[in-house]
């Protein structure tokens, strides 16, 4: 067993030297530490307009395991333009932009019918440069709306975990 | 059953088969390390700062490994870590499809067109486990590069 593990010890410390040494010689080397977005992941994103009593904000796996949970609708925030291109397999568009600003008691009525108050919702938009999902989830709880929550990491998180999505025909 | 397991043909065949596979995959990925470190991001289970270094290290880690299999110099180790790495796959990749993740494999390539079913290389990456099981029993030093 002392000479499995001497063998395992001195095979793993060749590679890291070697593939070290390789990575600083070789032309298409790497920063041994990379920028990699921190957010994703177990980390919360949270907009820097937060308030207390916002819908709670969720990280990249909680967004990732509500869509495999039954009943759970994501919606998009973002632009129709935006919707059309790309989005969360599954969403529905409800682009905070474009709602109607007279009778907005009398959609957010009709909208009832559509997607009943008890529906658990997960609502993005393009990411951390984006507000929209934080407005539309205030309003959405405002109307009525029990179980919101803001997936603050967005459609860029999620395309870049590789998470399921659509894209335009 | 011991003859089967000790049997000296056999375990040529079996460093032969597991070490290639370990020596292919590794090669495109240490030519594309910073395509490979993003692979490695997308599994999101490597933290931030380490991702570059599994990046850079596992590919040699596993071309060093294959090549100790193939030529029969520190074979137990070596198999001990293919082993080691193959059930490390085995839960990057369930984890994975638990979480319903489309992922790229970055098993034998960085092409981000080789997104296979994760499924099916869960059960290729049991099966070469199940050949890793058998080069562990198998104690045959016979064709052994260098006798230790």
């Amino acid at each position: 067993m002392t000479k499995r593990l001497k063998q395992i010890t001195l095979l793993i410390l060749l590679s890291v030297v070697i593939s070290i040494i390789f990575n600083f010689v070789s032309g298409n080397g790497i920063p041994l530490i990379g920028n990699w977005p921190a957010a994703g992941g177990s980390e919360v994103a949270v907009p820097p307009s937060a308030e207390e009593g916002d819908p709670p904000f969720i990280s990249l796996d909680e967004a990732a395991a509500l869509f495999q949970t039954p009943g759970v609708l994501f919606i998009d925030a973002r632009d129709p333009e935006d919707f059309e291109i790309n989005r969360v397999r599954g969403a529905v568009s409800i682009p905070y932009d474009y709602l109607p600003e007279e009778d907005y008691d009398l959609y957010w009525e009709n909208k009832a019918i559509e997607i009943s108050h008890d529906t658990r919702i997960v609502i993005y938009c393009s990411g951390s440069e984006c507000e929209l999902s934080l407005y539309l989830g205030r309003d959405m709880v405002l109307y009525g709306y029990e179980d919101v929550k803001v997936f603050y990491g967005g459609w860029s998180d999620w395309v870049n975990a590789g998470l399921p999505m659509e894209l335009e025909e | 059953m011991n003859k089967f397991l000790q049997n000296d043909y056999l375990s040529l065949l079996v460093r032969l088969f597991i070490g290639g596979i370990f020596i292919y995959a590794s090669l495109d990925k240490i030519y594309h390390p910073s395509e490979f470190a993003r692979i490695v991001y997308n599994y999101h289970l490597a933290p931030g700062d380490l991702v570059n270094l599994v990046a850079i290290i596992l590919p040699w880690l596993e071309l060093v490994c294959g090549i100790s299999v193939v030529l029969g110099l520190y074979k137990e180790g070596g198999i001990a870590i293919i082993s080691f790495l193959t059930v490390v796959f085995i839960v990057a990749i369930g984890i994975n499809v638990i979480r319903g993740v489309d992922l790229e494999c970055g098993c034998f390539t960085v092409s981000s067109k080789a997104r296979g079913n994760a499924l099916s290389l869960l059960f290729r990456d049991l099966g070469l486990l199940a050949i890793c099981i058998y080069a562990w029993l198998n104690r045959s030093k016979r064709f052994f590069l260098f006798k230790q």
